[in-house]
């Protein structure tokens, strides 16, 4: 067994995948350690049948119970996918507002080849230049609403590379991964439109075009600014770098299966499919799966092996001149951290400024949901259809007092099957699943039947996506006396909404409701327009884990080596050879969807990892 | 009895085991209430997925293969010295006739794993035993076990859309077909007329492929099928509830109607008791033998709906009679559906050709 590589990369989701595809390219030695199983579609497997199902309860899983001994929430019930981990074997834990320890399944993406990339919604924006920058925009300032100790000013960063730098690399990760959409009235500069065609949007979306169209007008003041399709992460027509191919009539990829499902045909846009399986059959790379990391060693200032557990459990490892560590921020913390704690160099080296896992950063999200007066087949969907920059302008952000802006965009499959709808009924994160439905008993006979008449096909969401203030108290530790199932720390999640980022969430929030309002009022029909209600992420019953699977920062990457724990290229500031590369490396989190930012990110590092090897 | 053995790769079966039997914690966190915190198998993640139910292919035609299954056994080596042999028997195939499990290994080198996949009809149910060292064991991962005449132990799998009752008595399954009547939308007067007309205006075709397996088709579309089989292996922590609740419920409904069986008494009187329990006060409950009756109602109303709305394999929602119930319901001026699932799901109970399920 192979055990020398020129770079070894720790997860195979968006972070580590560029990374692997560049320098395999190049002709580097690369293995991927990744801790999940290589699940295919089925134009891979030799059976001919995907490992990924159109089927709901394999994609959400049966009900099981918490028992991990000392949480709060012992012995309620949780239901994870079967490409999560089972939480009673690596829990992540939040400290909830009574100062008590709870048990979560918030934080994964997910494990399997691919991460995160597997299950996610394939919403790919961009983020703005003012992203990149809020630390220089925001300087100054004195209109900034529910700040009152300056906190803002204080703590916001300006990313060390500047959008113009990072654009070149957002080009080729659209290009490479794969996805479709319109550039046309996205207010981010495009030096190149590499989206394939979009598909014809589902007539329930018309209600969101309507509702942004009309915002737009409001808030762009003579100059209205409209919405586009939403760039997602499926491919419409053959995609010649990864020689993925689809059906004749690609009208026909529209499934409600796509948000939190992994795709049997490999149409959505993974890393799997996208970026490794181009390169799967190069003789220098090689993917190690079903293969956890447990921890890193260092001899002075290099990464001297890499520790994991081969399938079996047995205790296996290897050597990289690079190791680039990608287990999605979390996971990439928690595993520095346990590095850290078995050996005093590396922890001298890794926390020289005690920075590592603080600076966590998840992102605000919410929006507004509606039942809208006429029904449409939501079952043809991919994820989101349109999305509007208008909430992410200078004048916009000013107006409002806000310190940054975000993304705001439909969903169009959301609740679109029956057992969706069932499991989300009345519940607003992943912890609370299932609980309003079967607590809500009038939802039986006519009164089910009710229901259904009254969702199936009616509803639209409109959700937004922001930045939230960076705060050094929210932080990702090791947990004290919680283990996994190998017996070590699990992760800790410290973590507060600060009070802009609940003004943010209302704010953003109110425009979602905006949309829905605007546009559902507009176009008479059978039923009656009925608003279900708006809000951010800050009011869920687990607000404090609650992270929309957005996990960043932590690991934030800076020129000044005192403020930051990697530099500009995602390098550890005292080794010569760990880069971290997954969502931990953002300063600041971004007013949209994470993952093509991402991707983005790592090509660029991977350039400059080229120049070293 | 010729059984198809089928050539898997060691990564198939190593990305369908590794998460849950590779571990240190001996901690009981898999224990929801189905086992004794002392089973060893209290410390295995899910393994009520041993062994492996998957979908099969013979890579020519789909329609055929949907009837079968590929069923993967998986042993796990207990300390370090490897066995000199494991092999499977069971009622799948000759009795007599150990078949021999392979080593799986991972980059060349051996994992102490063992695995053997074989193709199994849809719709069964078998019993089996690893003969380890020449030794007759049962499954120390799966928990189904089943006891058979002779008093011996064996352990027990299920194909997908298995009609065969696995815990439930006849009266039993009467309770709860009646209770999962009145949670359903199909007892309603549209929802009967929808039944009547689906049943019995299925194409010969459709009847032969698709219903193949349709087990009481009147009878709720299968949910309480669903729950058999669920309580048998994902949730089999909750069979006990089940227990408990509907021998109170058969006494209770015994006395308020003591001339009429419970599966046949009227509406009424389970729109009453699901009243009640939804309240928690049900009039005649042994609190004491079971606290809450309306967690047991919960329960009962998640499994009923997944019962009916997911995917047929899991042996409710017989043929995607759930689904065509929406499909007909909901449709728009010029009579086409607005819940179009066919399209997504593979034939022959879908229509999609690319998609093979
Ligand atoms: C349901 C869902 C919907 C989403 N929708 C969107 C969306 O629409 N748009 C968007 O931009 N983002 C979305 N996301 C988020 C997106 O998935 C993440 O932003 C992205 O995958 C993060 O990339 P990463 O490299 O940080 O981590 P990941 O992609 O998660 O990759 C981390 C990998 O590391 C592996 N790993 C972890 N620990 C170890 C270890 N110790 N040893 C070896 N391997 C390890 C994991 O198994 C995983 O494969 C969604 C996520 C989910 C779950």
């Amino acid at each position: 067994m192979q055990t020398e590589f020129d770079v070894v990369i720790i997860g195979s989701g968006a972070g580590g995948s560029p990374i692997a595809y560049t320098l395999a390219k190049a002709g580097k030695s690369v293995l991927i350690l990744e801790k999940g199983p290589l699940f295919r579609p089925q134009y891979q497997n030799p059976q001919g049948l995907s490992d990924f199902k159109r089927d709901e309860l394999f994609a959400d899983g049966p009900e099981k119970r918490i028992r991990i001994p000392g949480v709060a929430n012992f012995n309620e019930a949780f239901y994870s996918s079967h490409v999560e981990p089972d939480i009673n074997d690596e829990p992540h834990i939040y400290r909830d507002p009574n100062g008590q320890d709870r048990a979560t399944i918030e934080g994964y993406t997910a494990q399997v080849v691919g991460g995160g990339t597997q299950l996610y919604g394939g919403v790919s924006l961009r983020f703005t230049p003012t992203d990149l920058r809020l630390q220089s925009f925001n300087a100054g300032r004195n209109d900034l609403k529910n700040d009152p100790n300056g906190d803002v000013q204080r703590e916001a960063r300006d990313w060390p590379v500047s959008y113009d730098e990072l654009e070149p690399y957002y080009v080729k990760a659209e290009y490479l991964v794969g996805l479709n959409g319109t550039v046309d009235n996205q207010l981010k500069p495009f030096s190149k439109d590499s989206y394939q065609p979009p598909l014809e949007p589902n007539p329930i979306s018309n209600y969101a075009k309507a509702g942004m169209d009309k915002l737009g007008e409001q808030l762009g003041a003579g100059k209205p600014i409209k919405p586009y399709r939403t760039p997602l992460a499926v491919i419409t027509r053959d995609h010649e770098p990864s020689g993925r191919k689809v059906p004749k009539d690609p009208e026909t990829l529209k499934t409600s299966y796509v948000n939190r499902f992994g795709c049997p045909l490999g149409v959505k846009s993974s890393t799997w499919v996208s970026l490794l399986s181009p390169i799967a059959s190069l003789p220098n790379f090689e993917i190690r799966t079903n293969c956890v990391v447990t921890h890193l060693e260092s001899e002075g200032s290099k990464v001297s092996r890499v520790v994991y557990r081969d399938p079996s459990g047995k205790t296996r490892f290897v050597q990289g001149k690079l190791v680039i560590v990608a287990c999605s921020a979390i996971e990439s913390i928690r595993l520095l951290k346990l590095s850290a704690q078995l050996s005093s160099e590396f922890n001298k080296r890794i926390n020289q400024n005690d920075l590592l896992g603080k600076y966590f950063l998840t992102h605000c999200f919410g929006g507004a949901s509606a039942l809208m007066p006429t029904r449409s087949d939501k079952t043809l969907a991919l994820d989101a259809d349109w999305a509007t920059d208008a909430c992410a302008t200078d004048d916009f952000l000013k107006s409002r007092g806000l310190w940054a802006g975000g993304a705001v965009y439909n969903n169009t499959s959301d609740q679109a099957l029956p057992i969706s709808l069932g499991r989300t009924h009345g519940s607003r994160d992943l912890d609370t699943l299932w609980k309003g439905f079967i607590e809500d008993t009038s939802l039986a006979a006519q009164g089910l039947t009710d229901f259904l008449d009254n969702n199936i096909g009616r509803g639209l969401s409109v959700s937004f996506m922001a930045n939230q203030v960076p705060l050094k108290t929210n932080r990702i530790e090791l947990h004290p006396t919680i283990q996994d199932k190998w017996g070590r720390p699990v992760a800790h999640i410290i973590k507060q909404w600060h009070s802009h980022d609940r003004y943010l969430m209302d704010t953003l929030a109110e425009m979602c409701g905006q949309i829905l309002k605007l546009g559902g009022n507009t176009i008479p029909g059978e039923f009656k327009f009925e608003f279900q209600g708006q809000g951010g992420v800050y009011l869920a019953e687990n607000a404090l884990a609650r992270i929309a699977n957005h996990i960043l920062g932590g690991a934030r990457f800076g020129n000044d080596r005192n403020d930051s724990v990697l530099d500009r290229n995602c390098k550890a500031w005292d080794f010569d050879n760990l880069y971290v590369t997954d969502g931990s490396f953002m300063p600041t989190s971004g007013g949209a969807n994470p993952t093509l930012t991402i991707q983005a990110n790592s090509f660029r590092v991977a350039d400059e990892l080229l120049k070293r090897l | 009895m010729a059984i198809e053995i089928l050539q898997t790769d060691d990564q198939y079966v190593l990305n369908h085991c590794t998460k849950f039997l590779a571990r240190d914690n001996k901690d009981p966190r898999h224990n929801f209430g189905q086992l004794s915190n002392d089973d060893p198998r209290s410390r295995i993640a899910e393994n009520w997925r041993f062994p492996i139910i998957d979908s099969y292919s013979d890579g020519k035609d789909f329609v055929k293969s949907y009837s079968s299954n590929v069923v993967t056994f998986v042993y796990q080596q207990p300390g370090a010295t490897p066995p000199t042999d494991v092999a499977v028997i069971g009622t799948f195939a000759n009795l007599y006739e150990p078949i021999p499990l392979k080593p799986v290994n991972f980059v060349g080198e051996p994992t102490g794993y063992y695995a053997l996949s074989i193709v199994v009809p849809k719709a069964q149910f078998h019993t089996y035993k690893f003969i380890v060292n020449g030794q007759a064991i049962i499954d120390p991962i799966n928990p189904q076990r089943t006891q058979l005449d002779n008093g011996q132990l064996w352990s027990r799998f299920f194909t997908q859309l298995c009609t065969e009752p696995l815990n439930f008595e006849d009266w039993e399954f009467d309770i709860v077909t009646r209770l999962v009547d009145h949670i359903l939308p199909f007892r309603t007067k549209e929802g009967e007329n929808f039944l009547n007309r689906y049943y019995n205006f299925l194409g010969k075709q459709d009847k032969q492929v698709q219903y193949a397996y349709a087990y009481r088709l009147d009878e709720s579309v299968g949910a309480a099928n669903f729950i058999d089989n669920i309580l048998a292996r994902e949730e089999n922590h909750h069979l006990i509830d089940y227990k408990i609740c509907l021998g109170q419920i058969n006494q209770i409904l015994r006395k308020r109607n003591p001339y009429v069986e419970p599966k046949n008494v009227s509406k009424e009187l389970y729109i009453d008791l699901y009243n009640e329990m939804a309240t928690n006060q049900v009039n005649g409950w042994n609190y004491q033998q079971y606290q809450e009756p309306r967690f047991f109602l919960q329960l009962l109303r998640r499994h009923t709906f997944s019962g009916a709305f997911s995917h047929p394999k899991y042996g409710g929602n017989v043929g995607g009679t759930g689904w065509a119930y929406l499909s007909e319901r909901y449709r728009d001026q010029n009579g086409k559906t607005l819940f179009d699932w066919r399209r997504a799901i593979e034939a022959p109970l879908g229509l999609n050709s690319d998609y093979r399920g």
